[in-house]
């Protein structure tokens, strides 16, 4: 699974840590999810979704072999 | 992320204080062979088997012995599992994950280092593998769990 989560983030000007304390989840959360080392669940991708006021499909993304 | 089986994140310092302490002092003991005579006092022996000098077995009896190993070695295990199993300061779904990970790792890892033991050390020498071997699959989880956490911070862009 790909996401843009790094894109948003550059978008709303934030650092990692940042996004990782509004969400309530550690910094090596954010930082694995971002590399698609961690696929989060969907609880934990909605509220990042809610967080940028986006769709979750606007944000996480299936890979064409998915 | 709900678990029911961590403990607060404060006792997570006496934990590594303990730990530590328990596996410098161990090997200082390994070292010097395990003849201390330090700390005698009576203790309560439920079974006590002693084959090399004819069937004498003891129930439930006082003994005098060195508690120093016993010490150390519940040092080691109490401080391992408070390291183990206390929450992070941030506890999330990827910390819980790379801590079952890290389990698994760690009875892997002492699974295959038991096995090159078993076919390849033999006699008295053993013994000393079996000591260690008490502590490992601890040392080896907390080993893995530590250096996955600090490598999932470690190269931010």
């Amino acid at each position: 699974m790909k996401n843009r989560i790094k894109v948003e983030r550059a978008i709303h000007d934030m650092t990692q840590a940042e996004l990782a304390e509004k969400i309530g989840v550690s910094r090596q959360s954010i930082n694995a999810i971002e590399k698609a080392k961690y696929v989060p669940s969907a609880l934990l991708a909605l509220k990042i979704a809610r967080f940028f006021e986006k769709p979750v499909e606007s944000i996480f993304f299936l890979e064409d072999e998915e | 992320m709900k678990t029911n089986y961590l403990l607060p994140h404060k006792y997570k310092t006496i934990g590594w204080i303990l730990f530590l302490l328990g596996l410098i002092s161990g090997i200082i003991l390994f070292i010097v062979g395990y003849e201390v005579d330090i700390l005698k006092v009576d203790v309560l022996s439920i079974l006590n088997v002693e084959p090399l000098f004819g069937e004498d077995f003891g129930f439930f009896e006082i003994i005098e012995n060195s508690i120093m190993d016993e010490l150390i070695a519940l040092a080691i295990i109490v401080g391992g599992l408070l390291v183990g199993f206390t929450k992070e300061k941030v506890e999330d779904e990827f910390i819980y994950k790379l801590r079952t990970d890290s389990l698994v790792w760690g009875l892997l890892c002492n699974c295959f280092v038991l096995i090159f033991a078993i076919l390849f050390v033999y006699n008295f020498t053993f013994l000393h593998i079996m000591i260690f071997n008490m502590f490992t699959p601890l040392v080896f989880f907390i080993i893995r769990f530590n250096f996955l956490k600090f490598k999932a911070v470690s190269h931010e862009e």
